[in-house]
């Protein structure tokens, strides 16, 4: 039979071959992008965006950074609320990745504000001291090219307005980099902060024990907008002893998002007292 | 029983057959010294 | 009995060109590890890890796999259908447009044309190359089986003929994009589909690129180098049969817990279970054929590399199938482990068995003896220690990375910062450049001892020549 025959052979192959594929991976499009998946707040991406999204293909971002939060504790944790298929609908090709060498960063949009992400990309490890991530100064020296953008929007079927594309004039492939970073995750609305409850009495005052591992913590998680010795630079000088405690705990704990301060919940209470402690007790100045 | 259920077993039904077929097929003893013949062959091309 | 004036030429170009990317492959492999641990070594915007990494894999699965499949297949397939090559035209101009496209491939790459999608990162133009060449060889291929001389089939040709087909749907599926310049595209699906089709894709090229023709390489030079039969004929048989029909199920398992449809999910966890039994099916099949013949392993360079090769797979088949179980998913995937997975696959599995095909081609294609056996088992050594010290440096790796990101604190908060997982990898990425270093010393020990024995080996003696 098939075994003298290559050319019913190559038949009787494929056939096998794609009923695995007709029922994985052609049949699923009946059910994903439908409007059962649609998300209302999810909206395409801005010409601006979109060009920060090429240059982040270009550069083989994906390579290193996954842009999915799975249900799992840890993950929700560490990047926040679980990506649903709603929010990739206007994702050609979508960018989920494979590795985490760096973090994910589908939930990324508006954690940083827009100094962080210029800075880190110019230069990470001013950021993050051991961060092995090359640096990507020379964006700043890509302008756009509007022309070019406006026909990746038309083949994409994304609204823009001629004046989205004239305000592309001048501005660079960093400027829309950090548009798309802004932009990730940020279709469904924030999850609420965990609440911080219980009356938030420090649990050690000024122990030393404490504002040492502070010190550290906040070496590895402040000072890059803060500066070394709390002076300020992306974020704002911070002076000791004039805040109060909760407050202050407060601040670290939730974030301030419209300012750009990001939330450090995912550290967990006892090292946010300990920041508290170092950042409102430290002898410096 | 609803209609997908029917489906669903009635494919996997169907191709666990194909598969018993394929089996017999191959490991039959009237099949037995053909279906083994090939190996034999390959060696002998020098 | 008289030989048909096969066509040995083709095959001849093939090996030395698929050797030179293979060796390619391996370097930027080697740069791209020592990136990692030292990002100073990237140079943007051309030589980024970013860019280069998609270089390496492609090098590797295109440059190296699927050209020394193209030498491999011209053997094999002239051989067991007992007659020449269809077209040598067409086979010679397969030869320049896979060169011509593995260079574009490579400078397009640099440049930053890519697709994103894992293994299939080349732009349209680029992709419309690949195209041509996959049709003019399975072309070449099916012709030289429908005017054989052998009336039935051996296994090999079943694997060769299956790849054909495999290769051809996939990459024209995932390839659908639309261009919106020459060298850029946008995919035709969106999200969550256009990740289902790409891992449907991206399983299955690994299916179809580097299991089924290694597997077709396995069965035609494992009785070759014994010169003993393979054990059953028919076990690779429903082996075949079920290999190929349960592969294409199975990419979903690259997308456990994101939002994929679940019960896609599920289909691929179960037939990535089922896949363990054709999979091993083979490995027994190799074994055994093996009965009697174990003093081999002493004797034979080349059963060394194929035994070995087949061992990996073995490995490989039951590490992936407990990879795509959700629960063991949740802890590893997208940490280290999953490249030390893959590396037993490419460096210990595909590469051992194209290795001693290689070996056992070249001095049959030069006419000469093999320059130095010593060298050979030198090579071997040096490539099975630098395999091992990858993936097991990366396995513990991706043990204790996936330990540290999924730490809890009593009060329920993470336990580390995602820095202070990261430069906990420092030490262990070291000692994967180092073994990507020892795993290089042995290409180019490989390629030394090739290059001696086609310009200075000793002339064959009569029973060694084709």
């Amino acid at each position: 039979m098939w075994e003298k025959k290559p050319v019913l052979f190559l038949l009787l192959a494929t056939l096998a071959i794609l009923v695995g594929t007709i029922v994985t991976m052609v049949i699923p499009f009946a059910w994903v992008n439908t409007e059962a998946d649609r998300i209302a707040t999810v909206t395409p991406y801005t010409p601006l965006q979109q060009a920060g999204r090429d240059v982040y293909i270009r550069e083989g971002c994906n390579n290193c950074h996954s842009q999915t939060v799975r249900p799992l504790v840890a993950d929700v944790l560490r990047y926040g609320e679980y990506s649903k298929s709603g929010e990739f609908v206007y994702d050609r090709p979508f960018l989920w990745g494979s590795r985490r060498t760096g973090p994910d960063l589908a939930r990324l949009g508006g954690k940083y504000p827009d100094a962080w992400h210029t800075q880190h990309m110019e230069a990470p490890t001013s950021m993050i001291p051991k961060s092995n991530m090359p640096a990507y100064a020379f964006l700043n020296q890509n302008p756009l090219d509007p022309g070019y953008i406006r026909k990746c929007m038309k083949v994409l079927g994304f609204p823009y307005t001629e004046a989205d594309i004239a305000a592309l004039n001048g501005k660079t492939e960093m400027d829309a980099m950090v548009a798309y970073l802004q932009k990730l995750g940020t279709g469904i609305p924030k999850a609420a902060a965990a609440a911080v409850v219980g009356d938030l009495k420090n649990p050690f005052p000024k122990d030393p024990g404490s504002m040492q591992a502070g010190q550290q913590l906040f070496a590895q998680n402040c000072a890059a907008c803060h500066g070394s010795h709390g002076e300020g630079g992306i974020g704002p000088e911070l002076e000791p002893e004039s805040y109060q405690d909760a407050d202050l705990f407060k601040t670290i704990y939730n974030g301030i998002t419209d300012n750009g301060m990001p939330s450090f919940a995912a550290l967990g209470s006892t090292k946010v007292w300990q920041l508290t402690n170092f950042v409102n007790y430290r002898k410096e100045h | 029983m609803d209609w997908a259920s029917v489906l669903y077993l009635g494919v996997t039904g169907g191709l666990l057959a194909v598969f018993i077929l394929i089996v017999l097929r191959t490991c039959g003893k009237r099949n037995r010294s053909r279906l083994e013949e090939p190996k034999h062959r390959m060696l002998d091309d020098d | 009995m008289e030989t048909p004036p096969y066509n040995y030429a083709i095959v001849r170009s093939f090996i030395v060109w698929s050797i030179l990317w293979g060796v390619v492959a391996v370097l930027v492999g080697v740069l791209i590890s020592f990136q990692l641990v030292e990002p100073a070594l990237n140079l943007p915007p051309y030589l980024t890890y970013g860019r280069l990494r998609p270089l390496h894999t492609n090098a590797g699965i295109y440059g190296w796999g699927i050209g020394s499949f193209f030498a491999l297949f011209y053997y094999m397939v002239q051989r067991l259908c007992r007659t020449p090559l269809w077209s040598d035209g067409l086979a010679r101009f397969q030869l320049w447009l896979f060169n011509a496209t593995i260079i574009t491939a490579a400078v397009t790459l640099l440049l930053g044309y890519t697709t994103s999608k894992e293994y299939h990162e080349l732009e349209w133009p680029v992709d419309i190359m690949v195209v041509v060449l996959w049709v003019v060889f399975s072309v070449n291929i099916i012709m030289t089986i429908v005017r054989r001389r052998e009336e039935q089939m051996y296994i090999s040709l079943w694997y060769m003929m299956a790849a054909l087909v495999g290769v051809a749907v996939l990459y024209l599926v995932n390839a659908a994009e639309v261009p919106v310049s020459l060298f850029k595209s946008y995919s035709a699906y969106a999200g969550t589909n256009d990740a289902n089709v790409q891992w449907w894709f991206g399983h299955n090229a690994v299916a179809m690129v580097l299991t089924a023709p290694p597997l077709a390489v396995f069965y035609y030079f494992l009785p070759k180098s014994t010169g003993v039969p393979i054990f059953s004929h028919r076990i690779s048989i429903i082996a075949f049969w079920s290999l190929v029909f349960m592969y294409l199920w199975t990419g979903a398992h690259h997308l456990l817990w994101t939002p994929v449809p679940d019960w896609v999910q599920t289909l691929a966890m179960a037939f990535s279970i089922m896949l363990i039994a054709p999979s091993w099916g083979s490995v027994f099949n190799g074994y055994l054929s093996m009965n009697g013949q174990w003093h081999q392993m002493r004797e034979n360079y080349l059963v060394k590399f194929l035994i070995l090769g087949i061992t990996f797979y073995g490995l490989q088949t039951l590490q992936g199938p407990s990879q795509a179980i959700r629960t063991f998913s949740a802890f590893i995937h997208y940490t280290e482990w999953v490249p030390g997975h893959v590396h037993m696959g490419a460096m210990g599995w595909v590469s051992m068995v194209l290795f001693a095909a290689i070996y056992y081609l070249v001095p049959r294609l030069y006419d000469r003896e093999l320059y130095s056996i010593p060298l050979a088992n030198l090579h071997f050594w040096l490539v099975l220690i630098g395999q091992l010290v990858y993936s097991v440096s990366m396995w513990i790796a991706g043990l204790q990375q996936a330990g540290m990101w999924h730490a809890l604190n009593s009060d329920g908060s993470l336990t580390y910062t995602f820095m202070e997982t990261l430069v906990e990898m420092y030490p262990y990425w070291w000692i994967r450049a180092i073994g990507g270093v020892i795993y290089l010393a042995g290409v180019l020990v490989f390629i030394y001892n090739l290059v001696r024995t086609a310009r200075s080996g000793k002339p064959a003696a009569d029973a060694v020549a084709a």
